[in-house]
């Protein structure tokens, strides 16, 4: 019997409040640390494991290197505590990478879009984050940070290699997500589908994003990503392939359905039976390609 | 002096007295309140479900430095709470549903509180479980209270006419199950109270309760107090919708630790408690069969119900009273049978919920009407009207439909949203390739709108004085909780003595000062605290104009309170300034007098006799509402377009007020229909938080058009009725019904949520593709 939790919080037993990154990786390096950046994960924080690594509770709002969005090298970093309200109002992130505002414009209230930072939502690794297809979908790389021999050491890993398991991924318990890293490809097609009976608010029940090059019935070089069918954030590779650059026929579309299919493995829960979670991924593919064949 | 007019106070938009300080943030509530050395209080409970409890230690935790007391079953009175007294506040010897409370500690801390409860050992010996009311009607079901060994809380039967002869009179029969779901009133104040015990063993207790005067009389002789020596304070509170309307453990547990400690002792409950703890709205499981004529016409209606009561007996297993009148009374049949049974199971137990038995039993009783009328194809407007009640009806149980107009709620909802043209429409596009189709619903309902005596008493009363300078203290029984009973008796005594709103002192929510009131449920506090402080302030009227009458040697019957000023009944002239007449009267040596009158009104209503017979309430009112969706057919989900209320509200006395209520009470619908649903497994409440709990947000609500029948009362303050309760309780089906308008496929079972709306349309287009085959 799962037995909910009176606790409201997690109770820590120190207090670090960072003010760069040197002091914030210090405060991990015994991987005791716990950071928080909004909060809106982890005060609520219920059932997911791992989420609090220690008894050490170490802010990271203050660390002015895991702030701001930047340019570099062909490509966007996206720093660990910039908000969705950030992400949504970003010109060149618009252009770079579409899908992300319009996830993000999908995501909570106004007020925990005010809170909510990408590297939590990264961090917290659920199979349910919203950013995460989107952020699939855009090639995106995560920057871990960590302490090594008294300076700062960074290590980059793509995001569909991150995630292990529900709560999981390769961040070490001394490392913290630094930034989001996504390459600049404009002009892409971006569609972001999102269940819910409620517009604000709403923990997916299925979310889904889709990119590539649309053009002439076609898809080409696309990228599907799901969330909260499979124990991690999944992109559908084989379907991906299936559909590469070919016209999106009825026929075809009905075999990516499958494909996908057979590519995601939701559970039951409160919240919804596995036949939905698959009923509503197909109807969010088959919209999109759809969509994307009729222009 | 210019003619000072009469100003229409009562049916005029009026803010409501406590919105500004509300909005400033500035009120405390009685979870902002500390006392000094006030001690903090947590309770432990079972994480059984049905369990005897063997052995409970708490020496770990009184050792812990900082706690003042640990109490148990083992260490204080042994009594049951509750309206069967079934439930002990501290359980002893056995747990029966999940929540149960075993241990309570004051510590100086919260956490210290916490950190005490881990150290407290109990040791249980699991029991055979039940959760199903069928399962629990079985012969050898697991018996959750020994001196109940049916399992059976709580039983309720009416009949009236001839069933047989209804049946016989039939020309078509139609029976059909209507399951209605756990939700929970989600107040944003979580429960708290504080109690306070003074040198001399006088107990006082700020709570939130609805019914103080009630609850003294029900806890303080188990608590082993003299009610008159047990005091309510109720400072303002966060919501209560029926959820403080009994008397739940934690109340009786402060008290306990308070007199335990001898310090004020503060019990709050987390969000997690709020939804585990508090009481739920009764879940019911309705089966109706009923017939008509060819023509339609209602010939018989047979309703068996199971309630689900879970381990204890509060105020849900009373629903009936209400849920009854519904399935035996609305729309007009003859020959009728109503059975309710309470059953014990391991579940969480239901309370008292905004709309209390009606807005399950309106559910089940407008879904059944939408489809007996496609059985005899007509539209729903037409089958309605065809079946309804008329003024003056008497109801098989005896209510007198006096001043009621439940014929007009209907066809003005249905005129105000083009119901039928596009009713019509609609039904043309269940199989149209759209994804997207819209549906229009329909749904009335009875409810009583003058309290109702399910006490001994329904009344209230008040005392009302006035000082030197011409303002008004009215001393009310009556409850202010955020309705705006404060609001409504100001702006009668602005209308009745001429005075500015602001210049009415309230003093109220102290059973100390407050002369008896039943408490605030059944939409009774307008009708009669508003009735008890109408007759107050034209007491003291009566004797003003006496007084200026003595004066001025105008007859009393010319005069007329304005403005701050006695004036000329015709024209207005001023007679002389009210607080000047005031002082005159004061000091005026042998003949002195002070206007300072009282009143105490019961409302002619009646309780039911042990035939379930009787004219319980002293008005009675309807309402229909139309709601308008657009169903996504893939996903399922729903979206509620707009809504039109029609309701008969006897007469308007603050449009802001009640437009709060209507649109309040609608929210409180839409998410019993769409969205609401305390999931259990095995007895255990799955999505305690609001994650998983979906109440309504601001963004979800619809534009609502409400338009207002004036059937004007004529008993109630000013021709009103009580309006609180009927916006929460029509919603829902018509959202239903909308819902089938759209699809062809009908939910009996709400909430309707995205997945069982997808799965039913799923599952009809496969059987429409196996049929075609
Ligand atoms: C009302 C409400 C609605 C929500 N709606 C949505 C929604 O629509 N979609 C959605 O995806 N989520 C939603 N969430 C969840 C949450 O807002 C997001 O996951 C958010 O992005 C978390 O960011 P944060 O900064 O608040 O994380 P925090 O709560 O501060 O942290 C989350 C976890 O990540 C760790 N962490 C944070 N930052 C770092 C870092 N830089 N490096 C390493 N570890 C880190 C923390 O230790 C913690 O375990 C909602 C939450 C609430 C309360």
């Amino acid at each position: 019997m799962a037995l909910p939790q009176f606790q409201a919080a997690p109770q820590f037993e120190e207090y670090v409040n960072a003010t760069d990154l040197s002091a914030a990786v210090a405060a991990l390096a015994d991987g005791q640390g716990t950071p928080v950046a909004g909060g809106t994960d982890l005060w609520v924080q219920k059932e997911l494991p791992g989420a609090v690594a220690g008894d050490r509770l170490v802010n990271i709002k203050n660390v002015p290197e895991l702030k701001g969005i930047a340019a570099a090298d062909g490509r966007i970093r996206i720093g660990a505590l910039v908000t969705m309200t950030e992400i949504l109002g970003d010109g060149r992130l618009k252009d770079a990478a579409p899908i992300l505002a319009i996830a993000a414009d999908r995501f909570a209230s106004v007020q925990i879009r005010n809170a909510a930072t990408i590297g939590g939502n990264v961090a917290n690794a659920s199979p349910a984050a919203d950013m995460m297809p989107p952020l699939l979908c855009a090639d995106a790389a995560v920057e871990l940070a960590r302490e090594e021999g008294g300076a700062i050491s960074t290590r980059e890993v793509t995001l569909s290699e991150f995630f292990t398991g529900p709560g999981r991924s390769v961040r070490e318990s001394n490392e913290l997500v630094a930034a989001v890293i996504v390459p600049i490809q404009p002009g892409r097609y971006a569609g972001f589908c999102k269940s819910g009976p409620r517009p604000a608010l709403e923990i997916a029940r299925v979310s889904m994003a889709i990119t590539g090059e649309a053009a002439g019935g076609k898809l080409t070089n696309p990228r599907i990503a799901f969330g909260a069918v499979a124990p991690t954030p999944i992109r559908c590779t084989q379907t991906e392939a299936l559909i590469d650059g070919k016209p999106l026929d009825d026929e075809l579309i009905a075999r990516a359905l499958e494909t996908m299919d057979g590519e995601i493995s939701p559970i039951a829960d409160h919240r919804a039976s596995e036949w939905y979670r698959r009923h509503l991924a197909r109807t969010y593919l088959e919209q999109e390609l759809r969509h994307v064949r009729d222009g | 002096m210019d003619p000072i007019e009469k100003k229409e106070i009562v049916g005029s938009r009026v803010t409501k007295l406590d919105a500004p300080e509300k909005v400033a943030g500035r009120v405390r509530y009685v979870n902002d309140m500390t006392l000094p050395r006030m001690l903090y209080a947590k309770v432990l409970r079972t994480d059984r479900v049905h369990a005897n409890i063997l052995s409970i230690d708490t020496s770990k935790a009184k050792a812990l430095p900082g706690v003042h007391a640990v109490i148990t079953a083992a260490d204080t009175p042994k009594f049951g709470i509750g309206v069967l007294k079934d439930n002990p506040p501290l359980k002893g010897d056995k747990v029966r549903c999940i929540r149960d409370e075993i241990a309570a500690v004051a510590a100086d801390t919260e956490e210290i509180c916490d950190a005490a409860l881990r150290l407290i050992e109990v040791e249980y010996e699991d029991l055979p479980t039940v959760f199903e009311t069928v399962d629990a009607l079985a012969e050898g079901a697991p018996v959750i209270h020994e001196d109940r060994p049916d399992n059976i809380a709580m039983l309720h039967e009416f009949k009236a006419g001839d069933l047989e002869a209804g049946e016989a009179q039939a020309v078509h029969i139609f029976e059909d199950e209507y399951d209605v779901h756990y939700v929970t009133h989600c107040n944003m104040g979580a429960s708290c109270c504080l109690a306070d015990v003074d040198t001399d063993g006088r107990v006082t207790l700020y709570s939130q309760t609805q019914y103080p005067f009630i609850m003294k009389m029900d806890i303080a002789p188990s608590l082993g107090i003299h009610p008159g020596d047990l005091r309510i304070i109720q400072p303002p509170v966060g919501g209560a919708f029926g959820a403080k309307l009994d008397v739940y453990p934690n109340e009786p547990i402060c008290v306990l630790l308070a007199m335990e400690t001898r310090r004020p002792v503060k019990l709050l409950y987390s969000r997690e408690e709020e939804f585990i703890v508090s009481p739920t709205r009764q879940p019911v499981e309705f089966k109706i069969r009923s017939g008509m004529t060819a023509e339609g016409k209602l010939t018989f209606r047979d309703v068996d119900s199971r309630l689900n009561n879970g381990g204890y007996t509060s105020w849900g297993a009373t629903t009936p009273y209400v849920s009854m009148r519904t399935g035996t009374s609305h729309y007009k049949v003859d020959n009728v049978s109503y059975r309710a049974r309470a059953v014990y199971t391991n579940n969480p137990f239901a309370g008292s919920f905004r709309g209390y038995g009606n807005v399950q039993a309106t559910w089940a009783l407008e879904t059944h009407m939408d489809q007996m009328a496609e059985i005899v194809d007509q539209d729903p407007v037409a089958f309605r009207l065809l079946n309804s009640n008329e003024q003056g009806d008497v109801t098989p149980q005896g209510a007198k439909l006096n001043n009621i107009d439940l014929k007009g709620c209907i066809t003005t909802a249905a005129e105000e949203s083009d119901f039928l043209k596009k009713w019509q429409a609609n039904l043309g596009q269940w199989d149209s390739p759209e994804r997207f189709k819209r549906g229009i619903g329909i749904a009335s309902s009875l409810h009583n709108a003058g309290g109702a005596k399910i006490h001994k008493s329904d009344g209230c009363g008040t005392m009302l004085k006035m000082d030197d300078y011409g303002r008004v203290t009215v001393i009310t029984g009556a409850s202010e909780i955020g309705q705006g009973i404060d609001t409504v008796i100001a702006q009668i005594m602005s209308e009745e003595l001429g005075i500015p709103m602001r210049d009415v002192t309230l003093v109220m929510n102290d059973t100390a000062t407050g002369p008896w009131d039943v408490g605030v449920h059944a939409s009774r506090t307008t009708y009669i605290a508003g009735k008890s402080a109408q007759r107050a302030a034209r007491k003291a009227r009566e004797q003003i104009l006496a007084a200026a009458s003595r004066q001025s040697n105008v007859s009393p019957d010319e005069l007329d309170l304005r403005g701050g000023h006695v004036v000329q009944m015709k024209d207005g002239e001023p007679v002389m300034p009210l607080d000047r007449l005031l002082r005159q009267m004061h000091f005026a040596g042998e003949d002195a007098e002070l206007v300072m009158v009282s009143d105490y009104y019961e409302p002619p209503s009646e309780p039911e006799d042990e035939n379930r017979y009787g004219d319980m309430s002293a008005s009675y009112s309807h309402a229909a509402h139309v709601a308008e969706v657009v169903v996504d057919t893939m996903t399922g989900e729903v979206k509620v377009e707009q809504i039109w209320s029609a309701q008969d509200v006897g007469k308007v006395v603050n449009p802001v007020g009640l437009e709060g209520q209507i649109e309040g009470g609608i929210a409180v619908g839409i998410g019993y229909a769409l969205s609401e649903e305390l999931q259990l497994k095995d007895g255990i409440v799955q999505n305690p938080f609001f994650r998983d709990y979906h109440v309504m947000t601001a963004p979800e609500m619809p534009p609502i058009h409400m338009t207002w029948l004036e059937t004007n009362d004529e008993e109630g303050p000013l021709g009103a009725k009580g309006a609180a309760e009927l916006p929460t309780i029509v919603i829902a089906p018509a959202i239903g019904n909308a819902v089938y308008n759209a699809t062809g496929v009908r939910f009996n079972h709400p909430p309707l949520t995205p997945e069982k709306i997808a799965r039913g349309i799923w599952e009809r287009k496969q059987q429409m593709r196996a049929a075609a085959e």
